[in-house]
């Protein structure tokens, strides 16, 4: 499979935000949530952005892909209709599930990390890939709690996804962050562990701490100790992109465009 | 490669995991073993507060109109009514005032009321 295209800095595209997304400086692309739009009339917001030659790319948030059922084909076919409405080079979802046993979380819920969890996932990310008109990129997910009888660490199990399926890694580090705050995880031995040259881009966010839980909000200014770990997957490897995830609680222009700076001075190695 | 009776198993075996995780968190279900009891509880308030956040925007006169009893009614509707996969926001939204009404927190003459005043 080719390379990944260089991305840059970039933000999630938000109906809320639209204007200040227009106008920010420093947008090299966007993504915008796959669920929210429809292929046949997507946003005016968006179509300006595109005109511009911004690269937009849908991000799924309810494939399951992780769940115990075969991915949901019309799912995957609307993702891959944005995909196409907006020329995407590239879409993605999460490792994880959202729906069992006839209920529906409303969440990103972490998989057991077990040797039949990734073969179910592999076989309904391959399924996605064929139904897919664009390549597509995984995500790890925050988790609040951790599933008994793991085989794989995180990092190996992404791993192993990847080989197995030849899908692209969306690694957010405000979701390391959590987890080693909440499930203490290692983010540095899961940066270890994944193949770096599928890193499609990064996820950024912001988060609140509530003493012994870390909320990883998208509602907070990011804090230094996530751009900590955006440094430290930077030391690894140059990556194609990284995205400011801000889905509430928006702040001034002014506020996203210092934390857009923030990103792109770790990316540059030029932080103060 | 792995068959595909084996990822059949293995999809079974998972299908039991997750639904039991799911149901424990949303509908009061036994705490499934090996987890951390006290993960589970922070698991559950924040799906619980995700949840209820969304409904509090998309039906924010529902939830000014019952103020300080939203958060308690909006509890106890929950657990009794885990939202169902493939249903929408906002029919959780709307199943919540419903059951509201029912109960008697909310009047019940709401759309009528609405019929008569747009009418004028």
């Amino acid at each position: 499979m080719a390379g990944i295209a260089e991305l840059g800095v970039g933000i999630g595209w938000r109906p809320e935000i639209d204007l200040t997304v227009e106008r920010l400086p420093g947008v090299d692309f966007v993504e915008v949530v796959a669920e929210n739009l429809h292929a046949g009339h997507l946003p005016e917001s968006v179509v300006l952005l595109r005109e511009r030659g911004i690269p937009v790319l849908p991000h799924a948030v309810s494939l399951s892909l992780g769940g115990a059922e075969p991915v949901d084909l019309g799912r995957v076919e609307h993702l891959g209709e944005v995909a196409e409405a907006v020329g995407a080079p590239m879409v993605s979802d999460h490792v994880c599930f959202v729906r069992a046993g006839g209920l529906d979380s409303g969440h990103l819920m972490p998989v057991p990390r077990t040797r039949d969890a990734l073969d179910v996932l592999v076989a309904n990310v391959k399924l996605a890939q064929r139904n897919l008109p664009v390549p597509l990129a995984l995500e790890n997910v925050a988790a609040l709690l951790e599933w008994p009888d793991g085989e794989l660490s995180e990092g190996e199990f992404l791993a192993e996804l990847v080989e197995r399926t030849d899908c692209w890694l969306l690694v957010d580090v405000a979701n390391l962050y959590a987890n080693a705050r909440n499930i203490g995880t290692d983010p540095e031995r899961f940066l270890d562990e994944i193949p770096l040259e599928r890193l499609a881009y990064v996820h950024v966010a912001g988060g609140v701490d509530h003493g012994d839980v870390y909320h990883d909000t998208h509602a907070h200014a990011v804090l230094p100790e996530v751009l900590g770990v955006l440094g430290e997957l930077c030391s690894r490897v140059t990556p194609p992109g990284v995205l400011l995830e801000r889905d509430d609680n928006y702040p001034s222009d002014a506020e996203i465009a210092s934390e857009l700076a923030a990103i792109r001075a770790v990316v540059t190695g030029r932080q103060g | 490669m792995i068959d595909e009776n084996e990822v059949s198993a293995a999809r079974e075996r998972l299908a039991e995991k997750q639904a039991e995780l799911l149901h424990a968190l949303l509908a009061n279900g036994p705490a499934p073993a090996g987890f951390d009891e006290q993960r589970l509880g922070v698991e559950k308030r924040a799906l619980l507060s995700k949840r209820r956040g969304i409904v509090r925007v998309l039906g924010p006169a529902v939830a000014d109109e019952l103020g300080d009893r939203f958060r308690p009614l909006f509890d106890a509707y929950a657990v009794e009514h885990p939202r169902r996969a493939g249903s929408r926001a906002r029919e959780d939204a709307a199943a919540f005032a419903e059951w509201c009404r029912a109960a008697g927190e909310l009047p019940t003459h709401r759309k009528a009321r609405w019929k008569f005043w747009r009418s004028h």
